[in-house]
């Protein structure tokens, strides 16, 4: 087969994997040195596929082979797709090649299982020691692991890749069972604290070698099975509290071809997964509370986001005044991001902050407007109910015809 | 009116605006790159620097040449009048909350995502090796950037392509690393733009075969993709030619799940148990 071929089957396989992050590497420049690549902790998005989709990093699999039967994925062992292996030697031209172009800043490897868990490990990492070692290739290298993998192999692709992850797949050990069941939850996790564990021994030993100095991920497939926001939330957070994860990514259920009747046939979930972003950023960023977000069983709102939601239930809270109140809940009020919090204070700092400063720092006014005091504005939204506050605010869907056929 | 003119060089202007500070003139007094202004006055002041010292703080000077680099109305009078306004006290002019202010962040915003979209969205050809003359370029791009970033952006790409030869052509300036250092050009040679525009690539097939195979046309979201890749840019990518046949494919069929249509076409394997 040639290697266009080879490309076009195992892009088409990786497609499902939500990241492509290069974000957080440490600093590498090949200015006056053989090889080529740099990372600045900076990512860079080279080109966006019309799916809205950034291309970070040559996402591929080395090979779409693959023992299990896993019912979500496109690369099953019963599914009917085209099937290809690449040599490492041709990832490793690949990448060097899209990467003199300018066209990636990195590589994104995959694989479905071949043999056995080790020798797919050791694939693997052969592909990352011929780009770090014969290429000198300084660039972002983010390697999935196997989670059934020899720790060893998986502290060796640590020293190699800026990225590790490991799929947790579903939210649920139950659904785990049912939809994946040759894989296991608590390999998984146990991989998870292998990756953990080495970046814990290298962090205060600033001369050892590097081990996934940009940290590792997970994805969860949501809309596959039955779980609610709620669920993938709270399994998030403590994802984040137990392993230190950097990123949780949350992938929309893609109908896949020749799909089996255990999964659903739908379009995609696009707007769940945008809210669970929206969710999960505040949980990393804001130091908002899963229990805050969805106390209870229950799926996040489709026509209101996170943050909105929250100021609706906590409408004690505000209004807030802009010229005292602590940053932090600053930060809380709908429409006000951390950045435009930021330029709140120092402005605060030379003078008083009036309406009219908002309009300029382009916070979205609307969204904001029920929820603060400045030394010239009092909102009159203050006094109605929720329930009318809230029907202005929500997102309107735009009007869409109706399908001839219901 | 004084009528001033700096080429639209950030140190030039620094020199002239030192002067004007100096004689302490009011930002109303003066104006760049007007052409036969009407209310122009023949108010004349010395030429060496005037009796007024003006303290200024070194984070609005990195502030403002940021700015410069942004191509627009205003470009050099409106940071004269920020400038006026911290050096007389008032350092608000500086922060994003000012009507003033707001305008300079808003431009070195600009400035800041025009540099990323060359880091971006920049692409290499590879050029054939010459086999007599002095070597050449190994890489060369053509790149059309909305302001003037390129001088200092490019240093980017000294980290990323170690010691190889490469050049940028743009419709304005141009840079050409040779291994060691950095050469720029304001006014890009004709002999560059030539060789960045002609540049013939016949490796590229295999880029776009990843482009088009790695969109998922059941997520189909064009709006969110222009947001993110201008349609300006999409001439000079290689794969912008294809965005338009993908969107129509996937809107026409191809929605209903994730894999590409050829895909589709080619002759599946099921696997049995043993690999």
């Amino acid at each position: 087969m040639q290697l266009i071929d080879k490309l076009s089957i195992l892009a088409d396989a990786a497609k499902y994997d939500a990241s492509c992050a290069s974000s957080g590497a440490p600093k590498r420049s090949s200015e006056g040195k053989g090889g080529l690549g740099s990372t600045n902790g900076m990512g860079i998005c080279h080109s966006y596929t019309p799916d809205g989709r950034c291309v970070s990093l040559l996402k591929i699999l080395l090979t779409n082979f693959c023992l299990f039967d896993c019912q979500y994925c496109v690369n099953r062992r019963s599914s009917d797709v085209p099937r290809a292996r690449f040599t490492p030697e041709e990832v490793v031209r690949l990448t060097v090649d899209f990467y003199r172009r300018n066209c990636i800043s990195g590589l994104f490897l995959s694989s479905g299982i071949i043999r056995s868990a080790d020798y797919t490990m050791e694939q693997l990492i052969r592909v990352a020691r011929l780009l770090r070692e014969e290429h000198q290739f300084r660039g972002y290298i983010h390697l999935k692991t196997i989670p059934e993998a020899d720790p060893a192999l998986i502290e060796e692709a640590g020293r190699y890749a800026d990225r590790l992850s490991v799929n947790i797949e579903l939210p649920t050990d139950a659904s785990l069972q049912t939809l994946a069941p040759e894989k296991d939850v608590k390999s998984i996790k146990k991989a998870m604290s292998t990756i953990y564990t080495g970046q814990q021994t290298v962090l205060n030993e600033p001369r050892a070698p590097r081990f996934t100095p940009a940290g590792q991920s997970t994805q969860m497939i949501v809309g596959a099975d039955q779980t609610d926001d709620s669920t993938i939330l709270h399994s998030a957070e403590s994802l984040y509290g137990n392993y230190g994860l950097k990123r949780v990514y949350y992938s929309a259920f893609s109908p896949i071809p020749n799909s089996p009747k255990s999964v659903p046939l739908a379009a995609p979930p696009l707007m769940r997964e945008h809210r669970l972003y929206q969710a999960d950023f505040l949980l990393r960023s804001y130091g908002y509370k899963a229990d805050e977000l969805l106390s209870g069983p229950g799926d996040l709102a489709l026509d209101i986001d996170p943050k909105l939601a929250w100021a609706l239930e906590n409408r004690s809270v505000f209004p807030l005044d802009l010229n005292r109140a602590e940053p932090a809940l600053i930060a809380r009020i709908p429409g006000i991001g951390l950045r435009t919090t930021k330029r709140l204070v120092e402005l605060r700092r030379q003078r008083r902050i009036r309406y009219e400063d908002l309009t300029r720092l382009r916070c979205v006014l609307a969204k904001a407007k029920p929820f603060f005091i400045t030394s010239d504005y009092h909102p009159q939204q203050a006094e109605i109910s929720t329930l009318l506050l809230r029907d202005q605010l929500r997102d309107r869907p735009q009007p869409q015809q109706l399908g001839l056929w219901g | 009116m004084i009528c001033l003119d700096c080429d639209d060089l950030f140190a030039t202007w620094r020199q002239q605006a030192r002067w004007l500070l100096s004689h302490q003139i009011d930002p109303s007094h003066v104006g760049w790159n007007t052409v036969a202004d009407l209310f122009a006055t023949d108010e004349h002041y010395p030429e060496e620097i005037g009796p007024f010292q003006a303290r200024i703080p070194v984070a609005l000077i990195e502030l403002l040449q940021s700015a410069a680099q942004y191509r627009g109305e205003q470009r050099w009078s409106l940071l004269y009048e920020v400038l006026w306004r911290v050096c007389h006290g008032d350092r608000t002019a500086m922060l994003a909350g000012d009507r003033l202010g707001s305008e300079l962040h808003r431009r070195i915003k600009q400035v800041r995502r025009e540099s990323h979209h060359l880091h971006a969205f920049l692409r290499f050809v590879e050029m054939p090796v010459a086999t007599e003359g002095p070597p050449g370029p190994e890489y060369v791009a053509w790149h059309e950037p909305a302001h003037d970033i390129l001088a200092l952006a490019s240093e980017h790409f000294i980290g990323r392509m170690g010691r190889s030869r490469w050049l940028i052509a743009t419709p304005q300036d141009g840079v050409y690393y040779d291994g060691t250092q950095l050469i720029h050009e304001r006014r890009c040679p004709l002999e560059w733009q030539q060789l960045a525009q002609q540049a013939h690539d016949p490796q590229g097939e295999l880029w776009l075969t990843y482009y088009s195979h790695i969109f998922n046309p059941a997520r189909l979201n064009p709006k969110v993709m222009q947001g993110h890749l201008p349609t300006r840019f999409w001439k000079n990518l290689p794969e912008g030619a294809l965005i338009p046949g993908l969107i129509s494919d996937a809107r026409t069929g191809k929605q209903r799940d994730g894999q590409a249509r050829d895909i589709g076409k080619r002759q599946g394997k099921r696997i049995g148990r043993s690999v």
